[in-house]
């Protein structure tokens, strides 16, 4: 049909309970997130109908003070769900979830008309897809017509399809759903300056209503998860009620007399609105105004709260985050040793105080990608939509079929490495042999890694030794401080750990032990200070090849190993 | 993918070691596990088309 013939228009949508975003390349292929008619990045997923009319995003959000009944906020994971999983309670402050036909839907004053109706999940998302796409299509000055959305790594198949026939309803083909944190990780490697190099990343998306943990090994550009961890107990609004409870009690303490705010429906939803910003405002700065007019029994309240009184009155949901961030890292049977980076995601990200905590659960060879611990990190917020919309123009000119074809497990679900292959070297005591990693564990097959390695001091003839190893944690105890022992002893623990603990830690790296080998191959005559290049390539049935010749010489030897 | 970072020297080849055409074969690699590789980005796409054209790596790279 003629469909095919007018091109797509293809952006990328983080569509979160929280806030949505929308993102697009530009021709120089650079992924942007599209600010709306408002002016915001960060689109709060809300609606909400004043007589008749729709409002979206910071608009809608404000009516959560006088309208909260016709305003639907926090509905994304609803989708496609039955009414007995859910858990409503985000929804306590804005209209309620109810259960209708098998599905989930809202009771709501959407029309001119006195009577409420009862909208469906899939229209409600069908509505907000269509303002979030038609914001797009301003921006770009065309229709945009298809999509690449991010899930999180739990979205469920029937909540997939859900929310695809949802877009549909918009006149949106969502062209494929990416995981979010994977997004995550393509928006950081999509850099100009990024190069692409074997490691496992954590990324951390700190949301406003759950927090979702992801560890991926990344191999030669291609992610691959192993583990993940999901939370609704530690989260962006977590951190929001501990500022309500703390101007509560200010408020309360100031006006003995009044009624707490907190009791009071629309004295709660200012409280929470103003919270929240003050919350992003100690994100930047190092103290924050709190102003609310008519807070409670008609009383003004405006007040000061510094970051390190943030920190301490949110030090147990700080806390609870580099928790979830170490289990999921256990989970993958990893050792915080061998993550690289942590990639943090997620508005509740821009926090210094979760980035600082987290560089300092884990060793220093971890570089933790926050805009309080690097330059050069990206904006958590929008690293999902860009993610997204770098993968929508990835595949926005493939047909359907061939995009769907591509994600199938078929082609997805592929052999791993379980050990690390490389070949033994010479340490500098000559005496040991040292692993030199060629092809790291959880790589997919078929894969082909090639090094280069010098030659002892005359050259001659030397052994490629191809082995498998294993990646073991080498613990070395605290050197025995030599001042005072007996002292020492009977005081006991106490003082070793009161004085500077960084000196009384034991050391922990990461060393090799190999414990296979694969196979041995000589390489002859090489000449003084030459070098020699090994290359192994590992078929899809784990057979393997090893090819390896002096650099600039000619032929070289080659053999096979058998597969599995 | 050669890396230009530092290496330790490979070692002398021992002087009773001998091997039909130099290459030995001593044991297999381990058994795999089957994951889900992510289909995300442009490496997983060369990926994907490999797999589905059933090519390899040298073929991929004319
Ligand atoms: N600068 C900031 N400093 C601190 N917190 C912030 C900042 N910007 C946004 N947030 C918080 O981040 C949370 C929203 O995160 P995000 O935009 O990732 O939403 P989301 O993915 O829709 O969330 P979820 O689905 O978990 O509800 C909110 O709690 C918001 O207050
Ligand atoms: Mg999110």
């Amino acid at each position: 049909m003629s469909e095919e013939e007018s091109p797509r228009v293809a952006i990328g949508i983080s569509f979160g309970n929280s806030y949505s975003s929308i993102a697009h390349t530009t021709p120089e292929g650079k992924a942007e997130v599209i600010a709306n008619e408002e002016g915001d990045r960060q689109i709060p997923s809300i609606l909400s109908y004043v007589e008749g009319e729709e409002f979206q995003g910071t608009q809608a959000k404000a009516q959560l003070v006088r309208n909260s009944k016709n305003t639907v906020a926090y509905f994304r994971d609803f989708i496609g769900q039955n009414f007995k999983s859910i858990d409503p309670t985000p929804c306590h402050q804005s209209a309620h979830p109810i259960e209708h036909e098998n599905t989930i839907a809202f009771k709501i004053k959407d029309t001119e008309a006195e009577e409420e109706n009862i909208v469906s999940i899939s229209e409600i998302t069908t509505r907000h897809i269509k303002k979030l796409v038609a914001s797009a299509s301003d921006f770009l000055g065309k229709p945009v017509t298809a999509a690449v959305v991010t899930v999180p790594t739990n979205f469920s198949d029937v909540q997939k399809h859900a929310l695809k026939q949802a877009a549909e309803a918009a006149g949106v083909e969502i062209l494929q759903f990416i995981a979010e944190p994977v997004a995550a990780v393509l928006a950081y490697d999509a850099r100009s300056t990024a190069e692409i190099k074997d490691k496992v990343i954590v990324v951390a998306d700190l949301g406003g209503t759950r927090s979702d943990v992801a560890v991926i090994a990344s191999r030669g550009g291609m992610y691959s998860i192993l583990a993940t961890a999901h939370d609704y107990d530690f989260s962006g609004s977590h951190l929001d009620t501990v500022l309500v409870d703390h101007f509560a009690k200010e408020f309360l303490k100031k006006h003995k007399s009044a009624s707490d705010p907190r009791l009071n429906a629309r004295s709660l939803a200012k409280l929470k609105l103003e919270s929240e910003a003050v919350k992003k405002a100690l994100s930047l700065g190092a103290s924050a105004n709190f102003s609310v007019e008519s807070l409670s029994d008609g009383l003004d309240f405006t007040a000061t709260v510094n970051r390190s009184r943030y920190d301490l009155l949110a030090s147990k949901v700080f806390a609870g985050f580099t928790r979830l961030v170490l289990g999921a890292v256990g989970k993958a049977d990893l050792d915080p040793l061998d993550i690289a980076e942590i990639v943090l995601a997620g508005g509740t990200s821009h926090t210094p105080k979760i980035a600082t905590a987290l560089q300092n659960a884990f060793p220093e060879s971890t570089s933790v990608l926050a805009p309080a611990t690097s330059v050069t990190a990206l904006n958590p917020s929008e690293l999902a939509a860009r993610g997204a919309a770098i993968q929508a123009s990835l595949v926005a000119e493939f047909e359907t079929e061939d995009v769907e074809q591509s994600t199938h497990p078929v082609v997805t679900v592929t052999p791993h490495l379980a050990t690390a292959i490389g070949v033994l070297c010479l340490s500098s005591n000559e005496s040991q042999a040292r692993f030199s990693l060629l092809v790291d564990r959880a790589t997919p097959v078929p894969v082909r890694r090639t090094k280069v390695f010098p030659t002892p001091r005359e050259g001659g003839d030397v052994l490629v030794r191809l082995v498998e190893a294993v990646a073991e944690i080498k613990i070395t105890a605290p050197a025995p401080r030599t001042k005072n022992r007996d002292e020492q002893d009977v005081d006991g623990e106490e003082e070793s750990e009161s004085e500077e603990s960084e000196e009384e830690e034991e050391h922990r790296e990461l060393v090799w032990r190999p414990t296979k080998t694969i196979a041995e191959a000589a390489v002859r005559g090489v000449k003084k200070g030459g070098r020699v290049e090994v290359q192994v390539n590992v078929g899809a049935g784990l057979e393997c090849s090893l090819l390896v010749r002096e650099v600039g010489g000619k032929g070289g030897v080659r053999g096979e190993v058998r597969g599995r | 993918m050669a890396t230009g970072v530092k290496e330790l020297p490979l070692p002398v080849l021992p002087d009773s070691w001998t091997a039909e055409k130099d290459f030995k074969a001593i044991g297999t690699l381990s058994d795999p596990v089957q994951r889900n590789i992510e289909p995300v980005g442009p490496h997983f796409l060369a990926h994907a088309r490999r797999k589905r054209h059933k090519r390899t790596f040298s073929e991929d790279d004319r």
